[in-house]
């Protein structure tokens, strides 16, 4: 590949918009080429620059009021499906034959349970110790076989978002990685001291999910052997890694955390090429990037970090 | 099985995500939201609302302007949602109702009275001392210099790069919101990545 070729493609290979064939060669190329590979870096390094760019928007609570107020009149009823009501449950189990009398009963019962539930936990009460509340609030990681699978809790959490492309700038705050702005924060940018504990914890969960993934791509499987492999997926999840990975390598640079710089500059290569996979990659392609996994040992480098 | 997967992973390990993640796809959203169920449209405005605002204020660099819109466009989306086509990703077609309405706005304003007036030989007064590693500049400048030099570019580049560079949309879906063919949107975007980094690198180093 000449220069020329690659410099113009270069751009798109990094939004992960050329095809796969293309990729590969520019790769091959930047590996050879040092004037190629240092507007690589160039580029990479805007890309981190507009990451940071911060808007400081706040959606206020009275922007949904506001979006409700004029939607709500227009809003049909929502399910006419007859709905568990608890409290016409309770009325009708003493709807006979005296209500009043029934009802105050039960709310006697109710209140004399409740005095004799509080007085039991006052008695039995006991301090919570930092351990048990750790252990409480332990986040469960899916476990990941080997088949590529991932055992679905089943336990119910607030809504969470789909795969959407959130805004770099607000998904470059690798959280916790900038400062809150106060008007008398110097703000200056990822020194020293910036590069705290929590951008620490930052990288180590970005190293997590860097790891998972790569486990996810170790074990794709076709179904047949000629049959293409959908990576749609770990291709979109991969390109957002890669925005965060540049970020927090700069950062852990310029803290002085080398071995997580290099950690991370290792794992780059592997998020690019994966960004650049076509959406249905064929298994020879596949299995040259798990090989590329497997030889380098990309996956317990992340293990041990 | 490995779609299962890769979707728990992109919930960051929140046990139980993928079970409410499925109750709460952005087509069941949609679904709900459009025979009236102000709870689920709700949840489609807390997803998508910080997107839609980033992008209009890049478009119309204007703060309360941008929150009016946001809410306009939210408006329309609510009013328009039994018309959003099965295979249009939500995303995809908030971004295009937000262009829309921060383009009207646009219009309707005098541009040159809004417009940041600004040459490029002097963006923003930062330094004398020439570029300097980015590290070494404010927050608050970074976002001033990207805010100002992100306004002086025309309509369609701006509204290309901001798609592409913060909102990392692909050049298909670019194409979905604005209707720009992929060679104007290319063509676009690569100007629009030369301006900016012809302004901003006399202040940050590269």
């Amino acid at each position: 590949m000449k220069c020329d070729d690659c410099l113009n493609q270069l751009a798109e290979y990094i939004d992960g918009e050329v095809v796969a064939h293309e990729a590969e060669r520019i790769s091959a190329h930047l590996i050879n080429c040092a004037g190629c590979s240092s507007e690589f870096e160039s580029l990479t390094a805007e890309q981190e620059i507009f990451a940071r760019y911060d808007r400081e928007l706040e959606i206020s609570p009275a922007m949904w009021s506001a979006i409700q107020a004029r939607t709500v009149s227009e809003c049909r009823p929502v399910d006419s499906s007859p709905k568990f009501n608890a409290r016409s449950w309770v009325a009708g189990l003493f709807a006979l034959p005296r209500l009043g009398f029934a009802f105050s009963g039960a709310l006697a019962v109710v209140i004399i349970a409740v005095v004799v539930g509080v007085m039991y936990l006052k008695t039995h009460q006991q301090t919570a110790t930092p351990e048990t509340v750790a252990g409480n609030y332990k986040q469960i990681v899916p476990p990941v076989s080997q088949a590529g699978g991932a055992v679905p809790s089943v336990t119910p959490t607030a809504p969470v978002e789909e795969p959407f492309k959130e805004s770099v700038s607000q998904r470059k705050t690798p959280k916790g990685t900038r400062r809150p702005t106060r008007p008398d924060d110097p703000g200056v940018l990822f020194n020293d001291v910036a590069y705290s504990d929590l951008a620490e914890r930052d990288t180590a969960e970005h190293i997590q999910q860097a790891e998972n993934l790569l486990r996810s791509i170790r074990s794709l499987q076709s179904s047949d052997d000629d049959g293409e492999i959908d990576v749609s997926y770990e291709k979109a999840m991969s390109q957002r890694l890669l925005s965060e990975n540049q970020v927090l390598r700069r950062d852990a640079e310029a803290a002085g955390k080398f071995p997580a710089k290099e950690l991370l500059g290792d794992l780059e290569p592997f998020l690019i090429d994966i960004s650049n996979l076509p959406d249905k990659a064929t298994p020879d392609k596949l299995r040259a990037l798990k090989d590329r996994v497997q030889k380098t040992e990309i996956v317990a480098a992340l293990v041990s970090y | 099985m490995m779609k299962r997967l890769a979707h728990e992973l992109s919930l960051e390990g929140q046990p139980g995500a993928f079970a409410a993640s499925l109750m709460n796809s952005s087509a069941d959203l949609v679904a709900r939201a459009s025979s009236g169920d102000q709870e689920a449209f709700r949840l489609i405005f807390e997803r998508y609302s910080r997107p839609v605002i980033s992008f209009i204020f890049d478009l119309v660099s204007d703060r309360s302007l941008a929150e009016e819109l946001t809410q306009e466009t939210f408006v329309r989306a609510f009013r328009n949602l039994h018309a959003l086509r099965q295979e249009t990703k939500l995303s995809t077609w908030l971004f295009g109702i937000a262009k829309n309405v921060a383009r009207e706005s646009l219009r309707a304003r005098a541009r040159d009275s809004r417009r940041v007036e600004l040459d490029d030989k002097a963006v923003l007064d930062l330094s004398d001392k020439g570029p300097v590693p980015v590290n070494q500049l404010l927050n608050k400048e970074l976002n001033e210099l990207i805010q100002r030099s992100l306004a002086m570019l025309d309509d369609d580049k701006r509204l290309v790069f901001t798609l592409k560079i913060f909102q990392q949309c692909s050049y298909e879906e670019i194409a979905d919101i604005t209707g720009f063919s992929i060679s104007k949107l290319k063509t676009d975007l690569h100007r629009a990545r030369s301006e900016m980094r012809r302004r901003i690198s006399p202040y940050v180093r590269l």
